[in-house]
């Protein structure tokens, strides 16, 4: 029934699945273009390439989506196209409001790729509401200007073959007072490519190049004459040093005898600087700076008076508030106007790393072809089975070296930067925060850590949330920040490094903190945990009961936080990636969320352990050692086994009592010792195997409601092993509120 | 949908409109002494039981997880999901799997591929629309996995119990 669903899960629609891919790449430009058109405008400009940028963007998607009948989307396009075509040609001029709804028209466009794949409702009420909107911003002039062009000796022949937007530059720079240029110049056909965009970069600082043409005066056959129209703010004296070259010549187009200068009538209302101008914006006419309240804002939203928060500019080093800034160092700062455009959008792999696999493609064939010819030797009986041994070792090893190098090539190429993910979460913060008339700066620091693809996808959700909390509930209004001292713009920072084979992303704010006291109270309010065991927790301990299903400390509900399904949400999602989430929280000066992921779920270096004759891997990256079990080291404190190792205690966990196997009887079992963040647990087994590298496969959606494990593994003789979550258990052991939400789990009460 | 909607007897009905006219192929097989049988269409491939790795926690009726070829299937106990007897035990699932029993590998087209332990493969048959019965003709009410009965002319008393497996693999 659902428009534009026909298709839906025809299995292996290739091409569709490769509509969605493109669909989302562009949606995913569209914001980060809009962010760069925000920040601009912030600093009073409109970025005229930009503007662009969203236009052929929008216009490819509503290509793409008309094409795969997907008629929301294309409809929206559409209208969108309309609009950005207005803004492009100077019709419209970008305002705030304006960008609010192209940011909800990007937030629309992911839903309804969503509800296209099969997950959840298509937005149509929504997307109604923003075409009606929209349709209410299109045509509003902004004063024509022609009269302006008409003053100056111009061909009147040039009209003609100008497009309507190089003809709206021309007028705009012409309102802006600039003068005009032509440039001729003859290039060699053969380097024209070149020639042209070298001239065009020391054209750049000057002024805008409206258009070139062909004069037809080409002299030979071998060059070609441009006649390059440009508009600039210098003398033609200024020009003539900057483009210099045997073949230019360079003449300002004189204004027609007895035109007046332009009417500052005409000036007002255009806001188009291009971005190549060096013109500082103060220097602009006093009415480009403040930007008319509400002439596109949709009803009953307020903008005028809210400084719009500052999500883009973080990039802009400079305009971060000085509040904290950690790990901002000069190498990892990121760079201004680069951050948001120069990130990979899918796996884009250098073609030299796939040389690189394929030559170590090529060695492995060698190892093959000789363990080939060692079979035939091995079948006649003359050979030595010594020296075949020796021979079968040597090819061994090799083998193993270039499968290592393999298994790295490849891990290499599944590695994207987390500021894929980062880019999106500029966007939240704009939006939430202009939501809740807070005032925020987002800074980022390492948006170039990379991190397994499947991890960066998977990172999204958790982060959002989290960023949402932050600014729904830590960070404080203006007045609030004024009258406690801090700077009136709230900061959070959002931190990712390197540390060994982990990934650390911190999220951290400068907002008003959690109160110990006042989670633990809502935590016994909502039942999560008893007065007497809240009264035994550590404080990291109580701020861990916020990640607690069903916790919230907002009385009502804001429309984006507050309904207490975030924090869960956010371990949750984390743990199935194996990570872990840490939180440290000080009363009025800000809260940081810690998270720790593995770099790569691909190939993973296990223990095989052995647990009622059953085999199960413990990825080695969380266990500290493995040592035999000592009966006499363990004591029961609180019906919870503990056991001192070297004199300090340590909680152990039995696997067969908590999967719900048949007891282990035999003499010699043994503790593998598990550490994940800070927390340690011993986990008792029946026997060590031994260690192996495996490539970790998901369990099927009809096992995902099972707890404990993170995926299985095939062994190579067909069996397959499940890898224990060992983050995930050694929370489910050593929380005390959730191991009273485990209390249903049918599993435990079999054993 | 409309002209469709004419065209249909109140008997064809309960069906399907992809069943309708031309035969269709079910794949016969046995589970506790009955006859079943589900649409080949959606059968990807029948397999021997590999070795089953037990999934602790899970689901009664999930026997475990099986490796097809590096990707990870879920073996569904037909017999525990239909509740029917001689259930065997889960704890010693190699011992009790019989060397006639097969894993179907069941895909309709939508999600995930579900293996389904069964104890015998049978035949394959093509069933016509008037050699079945729709599963209401059996009175009562009827579980949703039951889609009808198949009586193949001239089979006296060969009697399938035709399965839908839409909600079988959506809550295995």
């Amino acid at each position: 029934m659902a428009e534009g669903g026909g298709g839906r899960g025809d299995g292996g629609d290739k091409a569709r699945d490769e509509f969605f891919s493109e669909a989302k790449e562009l949606v995913d430009g569209l914001g980060r273009d809009l962010l760069g058109l925000d920040d601009a405008l912030k600093r009073g400009r409109t970025d005229v390439e930009l503007v662009n940028d969203v236009f052929r963007g929008v216009h490819t998607l509503k290509g793409l989506s008309a094409l795969f009948g997907v008629t929301r989307m294309a409809g929206l396009s559409h209208e969108l196209e309309d609009v950005l075509d207005d803004l492009r040609l100077g019709r419209l001029e970008v305002t705030p409001g304006l960008l609010d709804l192209l940011f909800r028209a990007v937030s629309l466009y992911s839903r309804v790729l969503t509800a296209e794949k099969g997950d959840g409702e298509a937005p149509s009420s929504e997307i109604e509401q923003l075409l009606v909107a929209l349709g209410q911003t299109s045509q509003r002039p902004t004063g024509g200007g022609g009269g302006a062009v008409a003053q100056y000796d111009l061909d009147p022949a040039l009209f003609g073959v100008l497009t309507e937007y190089e003809e709206h530059r021309l007028r705009s720079n012409i309102q802006q007072g600039l003068s005009l240029f032509r440039i001729k110049v003859r290039f060699a056909l053969a380097t024209i490519d070149s020639a042209l965009d070298e001239l065009k970069a020391s054209a750049r600082p000057h002024g805008e190049i409206i258009t070139y043409l062909p004069t037809g005066s080409g002299a030979d056959v071998d060059t070609i004459e441009l006649e390059i129209l440009m508009a600039g703010r210098g003398t033609v004296e200024v020009l003539r040093g900057a483009i210099t070259g045997p073949n230019v010549s360079i003449e300002e187009v004189r204004r027609r005898p007895g035109g007046s200068s332009v009417p500052p009538a005409l000036v007002r209302g255009v806001a188009s600087l291009p971005p190549q101008t060096s013109i500082a914006p103060s220097a602009a006419p006093p009415s480009m700076a403040p930007r008319p309240p509400g002439a596109v804002t949709p009803p009953a939203r307020e903008t005028g008076n809210v400084r719009v928060p500052d999500a883009a500019s973080s990039r802009d080093g400079s305009s971060v508030a000085p509040v904290h800034q950690p790990r901002q160092t000069g190498s990892k700062a990121v760079v201004p106007e680069m951050s948001l455009r120069s990130v990979s959008q899918t796996v884009r792999v250098d073609i030299r790393k796939l040389d690189l696999l394929m030559t170590i493609v090529g060695e492995l064939a060698i190892v093959k072809t000789a363990i080939t010819k060692l079979s035939d030797r091995a079948r006649s009986r003359a050979a030595d089975p010594r020296e075949l041994a020796t021979e079968l070792q040597r090819l061994n090893r090799t083998f193993e070296r270039h499968l290592a190098q393999m298994q790295g090539g490849i891990l290499e190429v599944r590695m994207v930067p987390l500021g894929q993910v980062f880019d999106k979460l500029a966007r939240v913060v704009r939006q939430i925060s202009r939501e809740l008339g807070k005032e925020v700066n987002l800074v980022v620091t390492g948006a170039e850590t990379e991190i397994d693809k499947l991890i960066v996808e998977e990172l999204s959700d958790p982060l959002m949330h989290m960023i949402r909390n932050a600014i729904d509930h830590a960070i404080e209004v203006r007045a609030e920040r004024l009258r406690v001292g801090k700077p009136p713009i709230g900061t959070i920072a959002l931190n990712a490094f390197q540390k060994g084979n982990h990934v650390v992303i911190e999220v951290e704010d400068d907002g008003a903190g959690m109160d110990p006291k006042n989670i633990a109270a809502v935590a016994i309010r909502r039942g999560i945990v008893t007065a007497d065991e809240a009264a035994e927790l550590s404080p990291r301990e109580v701020f861990a009961l916020a990640f607690m299903p069903g916790f919230t400390t907002r009385e009502i509900a804001t429309d984006m936080s507050g309904r207490g399904v975030g924090l869960d949400v956010v371990k949750t999602n984390i743990s199935k990636l194996g990570g872990v989430v840490d939180i440290a929280s000080e009363l009025g000066i800000g809260t940081k969320i810690t998270i720790t992921l593995p770099i790569t779920l691909a190939i993973i270096n296990v223990l095989l352990v052995e647990i009622a004759g059953r085999l199960f891997a413990m990825p080695l990256a969380s266990v500290d050692e493995a040592i035999l079990l000592d009966g006499s080291q363990i004591r029961t404190v609180d019906s919870r086994e503990v056991m001192t190792v070297r004199g300090a205690s340590l909680p152990i966990c039995r696997l067969d009592r908590l999967f719900g196997l048949p007891p282990n009887r035999r003499p010699r079992e043994y503790v593998v010792i598990a550490q994940v963040a800070t927390r340690r647990l011993g986990f008792v087994v029946d026997e060590l195997v031994g260690q192996r590298d495996i490539v970790i496969k998901a369990l099927g959606p009809s096992l995902k409601g099972v707890r404990g494990f993170a995926g299985a593994t095939e062994l190579g003789d067909q069996r397959v092993a499940l890898v224990l979550d060992v983050a995930a258990l050694i929370e489910e052991v050593l929380s005390p509120g959730e191991a009273r939400f485990l209390a249903w789990q049918p599993a435990v009460g079999r054993a | 949908m409309a002209s469709l909607a004419k065209t249909r007897t109140d008997k064809r009905a309960a069906r399907r409109a992809g069943e309708m006219g031309a035969r269709t192929e079910y794949l016969a097989f046995m589970l506790a002494g009955e006859n079943y049988a589900v649409r080949i269409a959606h059968v990807a491939e029948i397999l021997k039981p590999p070795p089953i790795t037990e999934v602790p926690r899970s689901s009664p009726t999930v026997l475990g997880v099986i490796s097809v070829r590096g990707r990870l299937v879920t073996v569904v106990d037909l017999r525990r999901r239909f509740r029917l007897p001689d259930a065997p035990v889960k704890a010693n699932i190699d011992a009790k799997i019989d060397r006639k029993a097969r894993i179907l590998l069941a895909d309709v087209g939508t999600g995930e591929q579900i293996g389904l332990l069964v104890d015998e493969v049978q035949q394959v048959w093509r069933l016509a629309a008037e050699e079945i019965e729709p599963a209401n003709a059996l009175g009562g009410e009827q579980p949703a996995h039951i889609a009808g009965i198949g009586r193949p002319a001239g089979e006296d008393g060969t009697v399938l119990i035709l399965l839908d497996l839409h909600p079988i693999l959506e809550s295995p």
